[in-house]
């Protein structure tokens, strides 16, 4: 893997936003909903759903805006078109995740003003060519959902005892603490941390780890 | 005439609490998490927090003053909770435009300071949550609400930017150095607000 990252880092790094890229974790954007709304799993499959809606769609439609306009509009037209976009999306997330609408509250509609869509549309991904966006954002909206989904879950099963809503057995010693947003970002810092780790062991040269091995054995 | 002197005290009192459970019980980056991107990004310009602090100030409390007449005008849709985004990026986006305009007058060193962080403040979660948390309030509470988020940005980001550069030194292990111990700070800092406020951790 390392060999392959080291060989192809510029096509990696260009379109990977799952991991090293991710929105979350590498660049704390999108970071309120994922420390306060992602307590159980359902919430964080609803959450990552809609941002992915919203989030992309707004993104490629706004693509076609004509740069000719002042950049203060180009911003408003952009949030105008994720708050439009969140109309079909709440309907969607009602539909098969009934409850998680009430749950998640405000944080929600806070999608339509995401940093994706209100900064990085006009700074990142605009820059790019259609097809090279599309990527980006797809990886993007995958990586927001794997972070949504190890916090979600990491949170309802230590913090609640259960997954998906159903009590785990002979597990009884769950620590509520851990649904509150302090623990929210000492978990994505945790995460962030594993990533980081992660970033310099796919840097580091290859014969030198070879070398390294070696001498340990 | 003695009335209106009681009205008026009672209101600011009234102001003066919705502005304090703002700051400290429901702070927007310690309890609620919102703009913490926004804050992340402000905190390595150290000089220019304040000034970022009071345009989101102000640009929160103008957009509370629209937002009150759009909560009214929408207050017996069905489809409420669907479209307030909508007219929130519209009122947003009218403050927005004058804040600009009233800027553009302004003499350049100035305008050149000030207009990257109205583009900055403008389309933000502080922003928005702000305008979302603030709806069960009367005309004078979300006006305190609006202040009072300004304010609890600014000290949020003040204690964060405390700590910063300690947080990049070269005594943290290189894995968390940076973002990933920033955000256990804000995490830390968050469990001191939670217990400030008089809440008890459940074990």
């Amino acid at each position: 893997m390392r060999n392959f990252y080291q060989k192809h880092r510029s096509r990696w790094e260009l379109y990977d936003q799952f991991l090293l890229g991710n929105p979350i974790l590498e660049r704390g954007l999108v970071l309120a909903p994922i420390v306060v709304t992602c307590t159980t799993l359902a919430n964080a499959l609803a959450l990552s759903a809609a941002f992915a809606v919203i989030t992309i769609f707004t993104i490629l439609f706004s693509y076609f805006i004509p740069k000719k306009l002042p950049y203060t509009i180009r911003v408003i037209l952009n949030a105008a078109i994720a708050a439009l976009l969140f109309i079909p999306t709440v309907y969607l997330v009602r539909g098969i995740w009934p409850d998680t609408v009430y749950q998640l509250g405000v944080y929600l509609p806070l999608l339509a003003t995401n940093s994706l869509i209100v900064q990085k549309s006009e700074s990142r991904y605009h820059q790019q060519k259609l097809p090279v966006m599309m990527v980006q954002l797809i990886t993007a909206a995958l990586g927001f959902a794997a972070v949504a989904a190890v916090m979600g879950t990491v949170r309802e099963v230590l913090g609640k005892g259960m997954l998906l809503g159903r009590p785990i057995e002979d597990f009884s010693w769950a620590v509520s603490s851990l649904t509150l947003p302090f623990c929210g970002f000492l978990l994505a810092g945790f995460l962030a941390a594993a990533l980081q780790k992660f970033r310099f062991w796919l840097g580091k040269p290859v014969h030198k780890i070879k070398k390294e091995d070696k001498t340990d054995a | 005439m003695h009335s209106f002197w009681q009205i008026l005290q009672n209101t600011i009192a009234e102001m003066a609490s919705i502005a304090v459970v703002a700051v400290f019980v429901q702070n927007i980056i310690l309890t609620r998490a919102m703009g913490t991107s926004a804050a992340l990004f402000i905190i390595r310009k150290k000089n220019n927090l304040w000034l970022f602090g009071g345009i989101l100030t102000g640009i929160i409390t103008l957009s509370s003053i629209l937002v009150y007449g759009v909560d009214k005008m929408m207050k017996s849709w069905s489809a409420r909770y669907e479209w307030t985004p909508f007219f929130y990026v519209l009122a947003v986006g009218i403050v927005y435009i004058l804040v600009l305009l009233l800027c553009s007058r302004l003499p350049f060193r100035y305008r050149e300071q000030i207009i990257p962080m109205i583009h900055l403040s403008a389309f933000n979660g502080a922003v928005f949550g702000a305008l979302l948390l603030s709806q069960s309030y009367d005309f004078w509470g979300r006006i305190a609400f609006g202040l009072g988020t300004g304010c609890g940005f600014v000290l949020a980001s003040y204690l964060v930017a405390l700590g910063y550069e300690r947080l990049n030194s070269d005594k943290i292990p290189a894995a968390f150095r940076g973002f990933p111990i920033t955000l256990i700070y804000i995490g830390m800092l968050s469990l001191a607000f939670y217990g400030l406020v008089g809440h008890e951790l459940s074990i």
